[in-house]
């Protein structure tokens, strides 16, 4: 992509094939598209560490036994997972950014941004999942093991920290790993409010042209050669943390 | 590995088959079909007043489009039937044939016109307006450079934002959402066809009361257009012909004033020029 | 298991039904306190409405063609021919890693608008073709589903019925497939949650469905109040709608697995 000559070559060699890639060839619109790839990847390592330290906190919420806690990160838990991201989404950008632009009185002195609001619902919409994994990981920590641990003087926090999260995190990894798939994959629904991620982007070149068949084969393939890549570091991670005798 | 490129391939062949039949089945006369069906689908675009909204009593399609939409039905002696498009869809729903044509608020452009055919005559014209905040300090185009602007998603206004005057582009998928963008504070200006902001500036002065247009031109004002898929010319001209005849009967300019809309004067010069031409 | 449950205090049997009522409680005493809205949103609700049953006839058509279609897939990737085996293990790989967004974009921007069947035009309509859109995933997820709660039966059990007599599709049919679908209707029942909510992704594409009808509703008002309410109303019908879907997967997990 340097030289102009090997896109150019691209565009040619894909049109003999009855494939119009001829807007790599043109200004923004070539921009905007490549910026699509970078903006996705930036949004997925971004929100990988983002949702599993939020998971961790919620999934700590959940089993630490106090209502006052309890309760409200259940109803976040529940209302999340069960309505659609899109349309959080769409509340969050349209009424929630409003609210928050009027208590800071007046738009102009708002700081968030759309991508921030897709961080923020993208985020915790699967940090939520990843409670419910770790939930269950927590649950499934034999009862004996915890016992020690506060026999030894650990502090609830220290047993949430140094036993209960690496064993729950070891069991629910391969659920942990289906909900970052997932969270790749939900990345998209930032076109909606303008986010430059890669299907923005080639909404954006499409309108214009007539190319929906060329881009919806980059952006499949895009989408697999990522989810690969994650499950592909899931399951590394896996092999890695293995403790003998321990889980399935 | 292997199987996985193999099928990618299968699934590349199998879409490109599809689009083929796709071209394929939206190649034959559509005017033939029109009659044929004894029906006219066209693509509306109800993203406010004047030109296309919901009325909120009845819930009913109002606005021009509408009105036009119907005229053009009955000129052709056939039954009316409208989709409603949105600026992202509005271009494969016309290719795809799922609807006959468009009149969605778009603008003659020179890229517009190298895939889609269009009625010569058309039946409005207009540009870009910027709704901006009262105090944000902007006084023209030039003035939005390196800032974000609200557009909607497929808006012809991207172009002209981005390599004239250098503006960020946050594009949304529909007016609406666009203007509540701004209303949050994620774009300093909302740029659409200036004859819907200004009527909907218009008429909800309290929610609107920090916002205003100030800029003293258009962005690109063209004309608007009815499009239709390539190489359709017997439709063209049957369409062609028939918003001539709403030109000079003066129907047209009647409709826009039933709709409100705020400036007329390229209607009535049509009229004066199409009626005297008769 | 059973442990845990009893620590679960009572409160919460409480907290969990209470997530049915709030939502629709709170839309109720704002359209009170605030009566010009609510009679607007009253005006509203039919479209709303109308808007809501296409969401869930989507999601029912996607979910019975991409369970069939699904089923079929998960036992042939299984058949012990790799040629039959090859296409359908990367069809499943590639779509449950598909955005559901970028497949209704594609099958509805891509796929033609009719058919044409022995010189008949069969129309097809957006939301038919969100309705694959939608399917496409929904079956790879089944064929994995599937093909996991197949190979979580034991080879002893095939083996046994061999012993008895059974053809391998008698087998399949009478002894494996019951065991699976107990396994697998937990995990069928997350896919129909997902798939559900995935209906509403169809607005982006000007399907008139329940996300569309709202932001057609708050085109027509343009008042910022009701624009919120639009949408916590459209939260509340989907929270309605898979809430206890996923209540009932719980209690059937807990029934079904052990532990």
């Amino acid at each position: 992509m340097q030289n102009g000559t090997l896109t150019e070559l691209f565009v040619r060699w894909t049109g003999k094939l009855g494939l119009n890639y001829e807007f790599l060839a043109t200004g923004y619109e070539a921009q905007i598209w490549r910026d699509g790839f970078v903006t996705t990847i930036y949004l997925v390592l971004l929100l990988i560490p983002v949702s599993l330290l939020f998971g961790v906190l919620f999934a700590a919420c959940l089993t630490s036994g106090k209502p006052w806690l309890l309760a409200p990160v259940r109803a976040f838990v529940e209302i999340t997972r069960n309505t659609p991201t899109l349309v959080q989404l769409m509340f969050s950008f349209l009424a929630l950014n409003t609210f928050v632009s009027n208590l800071l009185g007046g738009a102009q002195h708002n700081p968030l941004t759309p991508f921030f609001w897709v961080v923020a619902v993208v985020g915790l919409h699967v940090a939520a999942l990843h409670a419910e994994a770790l939930r269950a990981g927590i649950e499934a920590v034999p009862a004996s093991l915890v016992e020690a641990a506060r026999g030894i003087g650990f502090s609830r926090l220290e047993i949430l920290r140094y036993v209960e999260v690496p064993l729950a995190f070891r069991t629910s990894l391969p659920a942990i790993v289906n909900n970052l798939i997932n969270l790749v994959k939900l990345t998209t629904v930032g076109n909606a409010i303008a986010v430059s991620e890669i299907t923005y982007a080639s909404i954006m070149v499409w309108t214009q042209r007539d190319n929906v068949v060329e881009l919806m084969l980059v952006i499949l393939a895009f989408f697999s050669l990522l989810n690969f890549i994650v499950a592909r570091i899931g399951k590394w991670v896996e092999r890695r943390l293995a403790v003998p005798g321990y889980g399935i | 590995m292997f199987a996985n490129r193999f099928t990618k391939t299968v699934f590349g062949l199998a879409l490109s088959l599809s689009a083929l039949v796709a071209t394929q089945a939206s190649a034959d006369a559509t005017l033939d079909r029109i009659k044929g069906r004894g029906k006219l689908t066209v693509g509306v675009i109800l993203s406010g007043a004047p030109f296309g909204y919901i009325d909120p009593k009845s819930q009913e399609q109002k606005g021009l489009n509408v009105d036009l939409a119907q005229a053009l039905a009955d000129s052709l002696g056939v039954k009316l039937e409208t989709v409603t498009v949105t600026p992202p869809n509005r271009v494969q729903f016309l290719q795809q044939g799922k609807v006959d044509i468009l009149i969605a608020n778009m603008q003659y452009t020179e890229d517009r016109a190298k895939v889609l055919d269009f009625v010569p005559t058309p039946y409005d014209r207009s540009g870009g307006a910027a709704v901006v905040r009262k105090d944000s300090g902007l006084k023209d185009w030039a003035d939005l450079k390196g800032k974000p602007v609200c557009i909607s998603q497929g808006s012809n206004y991207a172009q002209p934002l981005i390599e004239e005057y250098g503006a960020t582009i946050k594009a949304l998928p529909s007016q609406p959402e666009s203007l509540l963008a701004l209303q949050g504070g994620n774009c300093v200006a909302a740029v659409h066809v200036g004859a819907t902001v200004g009527l909907l500036l218009q008429d909800r002065p309290e929610d609107w009361k920090d916002y205003a247009i100030p800029f003293p031109t258009e962005l690109i004002p063209s004309d608007s257009v009815i499009w239709l898929r390539k190489g359709e010319k017997d439709t063209q001209a049957a369409l062609d012909a028939s918003v001539k005849k709403l030109h000079a009967s003066g129907k047209l300019l009647e409709f826009a004033k039933a709709n409100r809309l705020t400036n007329t004067d390229f209607l009535q010069a049509q009229q004066k020029a199409l009626s005297a031409a008769k | 298991m059973t442990v845990v449950t009893a620590q679960r205090p009572a409160g919460r049997r409480v907290l969990r039904n209470i997530g049915l009522v709030a939502l629709p409680a709170a839309i109720l005493a704002w359209c009170l306190t605030d009566l010009s809205l609510g009679r607007e949103l009253m005006q509203w609700l039919p479209y709303l409405a109308s808007g809501f049953a296409m969401n869930i006839l989507i999601s029912l058509c996607a979910m019975v063609l991409g369970t069939a279609v699904g089923c079929a897939l998960g036992i042939l990737q299984l058949v012990p021919y790799r040629l039959v085996r090859a296409p359908i293990v990367s069809y499943v790989q590639i779509f449950r890693n598909a955005p559901h967004l970028v497949l209704i974009f594609a099958t509805t921007y891509i796929f033609p608008f009719e058919i044409v069947i022995f010189g008949n035009y069969i129309a097809f309509p957006d939301w038919v073709k969100a309705v694959i859109g939608l399917a496409i995933p929904a079956s790879a997820y089944v064929a994995e589903i599937t093909r996991g709660a197949i190979q979580s039966i034991p080879t002893a059990q095939w083996e046994a019925a061999t012993g008895l007599g059974f053809s391998r599709v008698q087998a399949l049919r009478w002894i494996i497939l019951p065991q699976c679908l107990r396994r697998s209707l937990p995990p069928w029942m997350n896919v129909l949650a997902s798939i559900t909510m995935g209906t509403s992704l169809a607005s982006l594409v000007g399907v008139h469905e329940l996300l569309h009808a709202a932001t057609d509703a708050s085109t027509a008002v343009r008042r910022l109040d009701f624009t919120v309410i639009a949408y916590v109303v459209v939260m509340a019908a989907f929270f309605a709608l898979c809430y206890p879907i996923g209540r009932l997967t719980r209690r059937l997990e807990r029934r079904f697995l052990p532990g």
